[in-house]
């Protein structure tokens, strides 16, 4: 099981900077600021977002279905990934609950 | 009844994401075909690919026309960009196309007097333009749109607006800086690799859904089996 989480918390944390990197960075720049150069500096940022949430979604099927989580909570956990801190939220609860051996 | 009803929504939900899939999908496949260069048509008159009053074709927008006619007015339109970003304020004249209708011309990025006299042009047909570049006034164009010519002439006009590339005046080459654009092309939002994960997550949202129900008979199976 300490694998499964280890993979969880990682892909959170990478689900969840991906996340605050397209909210607060990709998105305005794109479209708030009139700025191609910059806009084309950001471009990587939304399509590591999608390969990146992919795996977390992986992720978090994997390590709620070995904890026997309801369907609900499966679903929650999958939708954390997608808010920039919901995925940091959902990892904080996975460690409250299931401590590292 | 309620395996009927589980197994409905775990269609619908499973059509709706495998959608979505192909959606992103073939905006994935628009925008590279938008990176393919543009393949120059036969040069045609205009009066063969539109008609006054009536919206371009598809068929029409990019294609390089002949016409000829006379001037009637010419207007500034500034705020415009070029091919190479530079805003620029152009110089824009109405023709009264032989065979009925007006058009408007961008002529050049100079100043220049209107020719009297037989117009013949050979330039790029565009789409009008939606968004102002400049405030409105009576003696600037503040877009390049036909429908701001209502009012000031009074016979029908062609849609959208040619880009001179040549002009001669009673059969003589007329020698203007002319305005340089590139072919319009559609605008698909976004980059193909960030398509593709979005068709990768998609038709995983599609597998999930259908593994739900079966996780979820497990878990029962299993909570009885332990009571």
């Amino acid at each position: 099981m300490n694998g499964v989480i280890k993979r969880y918390r990682v892909m959170a944390y990478a689900a969840g900077v991906m996340s605050l990197l397209l909210w607060f960075v990709e998105l305005p720049v794109v479209y708030l600021l009139d700025n191609p150069d910059l806009a084309s500096q950001v471009k990587w940022i939304p399509f590591v977002h999608g390969y990146v949430y992919a795996f977390y979604v992986l992720a978090a099927i994997h390590f709620t279905a070995r904890a026997r989580f309801t369907i609900k909570r499966m679903i929650l956990f999958i939708l954390a990934g997608t808010l920039p801190v919901a995925s940091f939220i959902a990892e904080r609860k996975v460690m409250r609950e299931f401590p590292l051996a | 009844m309620k395996k009927l009803g589980v197994g409905l929504v775990v269609l619908a939900l499973c059509g709706t994401f495998i959608r979505l899939g192909f959606w992103q999908l073939d905006r994935a496949a628009d925008l590279k075909e938008l990176q393919k260069p543009y393949v120059e048509q036969p040069v045609v008159p205009l009066t063969d690919i539109a008609q006054p009053s009536a919206n371009l074709s598809d068929q029409a927008i990019n294609r390089i026309v002949t016409m000829s006619g006379r001037y009637v007015l010419q207007l500034d339109a500034p705020g415009q960009k070029d091919k190479n970003g530079k805003v620029e304020t152009w110089l824009v004249g109405v023709l009264e196309v032989d065979g009925g209708g007006a058009i408007l011309v961008v002529r050049s990025n100079k100043s220049a007097e209107l020719p009297k006299g037989d117009v013949e042009i050979e330039g790029r047909l565009l789409v009008r333009q939606f968004e102002d570049r400049s405030a409105k006034s009576e003696s600037n164009l503040s877009r390049l749109d036909p429908s701001l010519l209502v009012g000031m002439y009074d016979l029908p006009i062609f849609d959208g607006y040619v880009v001179a590339m040549r002009e001669k005046v009673d059969g003589a080459e007329l020698v203007l800086p002319r305005v340089k654009v590139d072919p319009a092309r559609p605008s698909v939002p976004g980059y193909y690799w960030q398509h593709i994960s979005y068709v990768v997550i998609w038709w995983l949202m599609a597998l999930v859904v259908v593994f739900l129900p079966f996780y979820g008979r497990k878990r029962r199976s299993e909570i009885k089996g332990a009571a």
